[in-house]
């Protein structure tokens, strides 16, 4: 190869390295512009268990004495839905059951994959009826081969001035451990 | 590797397809003047991938559309910096298209055997129109909607099926959800798939007839590959750059008030639609949009014909510099009128007060399910300014407008409102040439009375001296929220003045002695008990010809409770507006 070929030839090298470069960054540029936008919400995270406000959810008379679960809805006070800011809305349901002064709160949603789990009467027990997990009236599991990985999901409560308070939220489905979404 | 390489070529002959696509041969070498359709190409590929991506944000409805944008620009991640991108990408893309076209009809690529896909390229600049115009309403902020309401008028100026025609796109007689469920289909639906079916006809013709090469030739042929596509790929990264500046220089895409149908907003287009705006001045809307989009058309469609002969080419590129001067000039004169119009700055002022207050009510209280609109709706400030502006604005002034920062044309015949009852507002109040000036009561009948005549026109210097005192002690019972109140013993102090226990005013009268300042019901002049106290100017805008005030003096100033000519919450909120900030 005589040395004006050589030259030649690197010059075109560079030239198709040149031109795949800046094709490259032409055709990536729209992605990569939108992509902090689109992973925001992976970005943002609700904060802590200290930032889940408390939610007046029932009148503790109102509650069997005799620990049979009741149903209620959890209404929030303030809910932000992306540009929404609603006010007093529904944001899912508890079983409560009291013992004496006491009042524990179960997630209405299955720790399995979030269906949403019956009390029945008859046996006396929870069971969701999308993948058969039955659980017993403390939460804890009772069939073998549980499709839920973990105990009915609890949250805090509170009694103050004769009613029932919770910091309603909701958990990771599908894992051993109880992990709130945040 | 390899053997995968081979296998995909084998069952789908991708390599003959790219060899197809890079190996055009590019007669007389690569060249600057071919970038401009792969720019084009570039620009509409990002405006299809951002504006996708915009789509997981946007939601087409009255309520949610200017909440779901201001979500995007304001709360997410990088949000403002995609709608920036896709925002002023859209408006390179219209110069872009300028420079492609004019390239094509100097180079005379027009012509034979091209005809057709010169008038493919033509109806892609009308979609490409199309598209701008449907994107400027989704934001649904005032601009894009009093501009859209405007274009869409036009439209029923098209005969017989106009009105129809209107409705259908409007999708019913007001602007709302369907207009903007309309708007959203067409702008991100059915106008870019159609652009994306001509996109693949105009290349295909493109390939078909190959480059028209304008002669002479500089080089010898090379191929699109890589020579032309580095030429090409280095203009796209040029465009790239000016559209990733203009984001960052204007921190993305502007988004004013909400959109507010009773909230007035001088509509004017996108830049590159205000040659038609400034048209319309001149000429009857049926021309705009009927008669010269036709004639165009025609024109279009004739190009190619007329061109054949070297003088109809030349008769051709005049008619498209013609076009672009003519544009130019009513553009730059759109532009001249409303920068000597005082009203259209000030209203545009007054579009970014409103923009900016939304935010940062939405930053106290967030956004309603009724939409941000009503946050401004029911704002006490922005509703004083328009109270003041509607029922006030006509004898007085407010920092010399109108409250919302508009000129008044009415000439003033009352005080100025500014900094009411403040230390420096009476202070000024206090002194003779003030008193009598036309912000003051140089308007009214007070200018020839007592107070003028007889008293502040007759100070000598050691009592004007006194009058910041008086000033301080009178403000201090307006009880504004921005001063600091007096202390006791500052007021016993300054209460002394009042009384003028110490000093001898030359005529031998104190204030007290016409004005009464604690409500002992003393004095023939008006009471100065709680002077500009909230009390106080509510009772006053509700009835100046109580015995307290101005009595049968009264010059002018209507009853506004009195006579019900405000509600008793609106003259709250005035009375509110007008002692909350100092004068500007």
């Amino acid at each position: 190869m005589s040395e004006l070929e050589e030259e030649d030839s690197s010059r075109r090298k560079f030239i198709r390295v040149a031109t795949v470069g800046a094709s490259v960054a032409c055709g990536i540029f729209p992605v990569a512009a939108g992509i902090p936008a689109l992973l925001d919400p992976v970005k943002k995270s609700t904060g802590g268990a200290e930032t889940v406000p408390w939610s007046k959810v029932a009148l503790l008379a109102s509650l069997p004495e005799d620990g049979t679960p009741a149903k209620f809805e959890v209404v929030q006070e303030k809910v932000v839905d992306a540009w929404t800011t609603y006010k007093d809305v529904p944001v899912g349901a508890v079983y409560l059951t009291r013992k004496a002064e006491d009042v524990v709160a179960f997630n209405l949603k299955c720790p399995h994959l979030g269906c949403a789990i019956d009390y029945r009467k008859q046996s006396n027990d929870y069971f969701c009826p999308c993948h058969n997990s039955s659980f017993a009236l403390d939460g804890s599991i009772t069939t073998a081969n549980s499709p839920s990985p973990r105990p009915m999901d609890t949250m805090e409560t509170k009694v103050e001035d004769g009613y029932v308070w919770i910091r309603f939220q909701h958990f990771r489905p599908n894992i051993a451990e109880k992990t709130p979404l945040s | 590797m390899k053997f995968i390489f081979d296998w995909l070529d084998d069952r789908s002959g991708y390599r003959n397809l790219l060899h197809e696509v890079l190996y055009e041969k590019v007669p007389g070498g690569a060249r600057w003047r071919y970038v401009w359709g792969s720019c084009l190409t570039f620009a509409f590929f990002t405006q299809v991938v951002t504006g996708t991506l915009l789509w997981m944000f946007y939601s087409p409805s009255a309520q949610t559309a200017w909440e779901s944008v201001y979500f995007l620009q304001y709360q997410v991640w990088g949000g403002w910096f995609l709608r920036g991108v896709h925002h002023y990408m859209a408006q390179a893309m219209i110069v872009l298209l300028v420079l492609h076209l004019m390239q094509v009809v100097i180079d005379g690529a027009y012509r034979a055997p091209r005809e057709l896909n010169f008038w493919f390229g033509a109806l892609m600049m009308g979609v490409t129109l199309a598209l701008s115009l449907t994107g400027y309403l989704l934001p649904w902020d005032q601009k894009g909607y009093w501009a859209t309401a405007v274009a869409t008028n036009l439209m029923a100026e098209v005969p017989l099926i106009g009105p129809a025609l209107q409705k259908i796109v409007v999708g019913g007689v007001e602007y709302g959800h369907h207009t903007l469920t309309r708007f959203f289909a067409l702008h991100a639906g059915v106008l870019p798939a159609m652009l994306i079916g001509l996109v693949v006809v105009h290349i295909y013709l493109f390939r078909k007839h190959g480059i028209h090469v304008k002669e002479p030739r500089p080089k010898k042929d090379s191929y699109f590959w890589p020579d032309q596509i580095l030429k090409d790929a280095i203009a796209c990264l040029a465009v790239l750059l000016a559209v990733v500046g203009l984001t960052i220089y204007f921190h993305g895409a502007p988004l004013g008030p909400p959109a507010d149908p009773a909230n007035e907003f001088p509509a004017r287009p996108e830049w590159y639609f205000l040659f038609l705006f400034q048209l319309l001045k001149y000429v009857p809307a049926f021309w705009g949009a009927v008669i010269i989009p036709v004639f165009l058309v025609l024109w279009i469609f004739l190009q190619p014909f007329i061109g054949s002969s070297r003088p109809g080419h030349q008769l051709n590129i005049g008619f498209w510099w013609t076009l672009i001067a003519g544009s130019v000039a009513l553009t730059l004169l759109a532009f001249a009128e409303d920068r000597a119009n005082l009203r259209h700055s000030a209203a545009l002022d007054e579009a970014d007060w409103q923009a900016d207050r939304v935010l940062s009510i939405i930053e106290d209280q967030g956004i309603p399910p009724a939409g941000a609109v009503t946050l401004l709706r029911q704002d006490p400030d922005n509703r004083g300014r328009n109270l003041f502006a509607a029922h006030c604005a006509s004898c007085h002034r407010y920092n010399g407008h109108d409250g919302r920062g508009f000129p008044v044309d009415d000439v003033q015949s009352a005080p100025e409102l500014a900094g009411f009852a403040s230390v420096e507002w009476i202070s000024k109040l206090l002194t003779h040439e003030h008193y009598i000036s036309e912000e003051y009561f140089g308007g009214t009948a007070f200018k020839d009375a007592t107070m003028a005549r007889k008293v502040l026109a007759k100070y000598t210097p050691e009592e004007i001296a006194l009058l910041p005192k008086i000033a301080r002690l009178l403000s201090d019972m307006a009880e504004l929220p921005y001063q600091e109140p007096l202390d006791e013993d500052e007021r016993e102090e300054l209460l002394s003045l009042f009384y003028n226990d110490d000093l001898d005013f030359q005529d031998g009268l104190a204030c007290i002695d016409c004005h009464d300042i604690d409500s002992e019901e003393e004095g023939y002049a008006p009471d100065l008990t709680g002077y500009g106290s909230d009390e106080w100017t509510v009772a006053f805008i509700k009835n100046p010809e109580e015995e307290r005030f101005y009595g049968d003096e009264n010059d002018r100033m209507p009853c506004y409770g009195k006579d019900a000519k405000l509600t008793d919450e609106e003259i709250q909120i005035l009375s509110d507006w007008i002692r909350s900030k100092p004068a500007e």
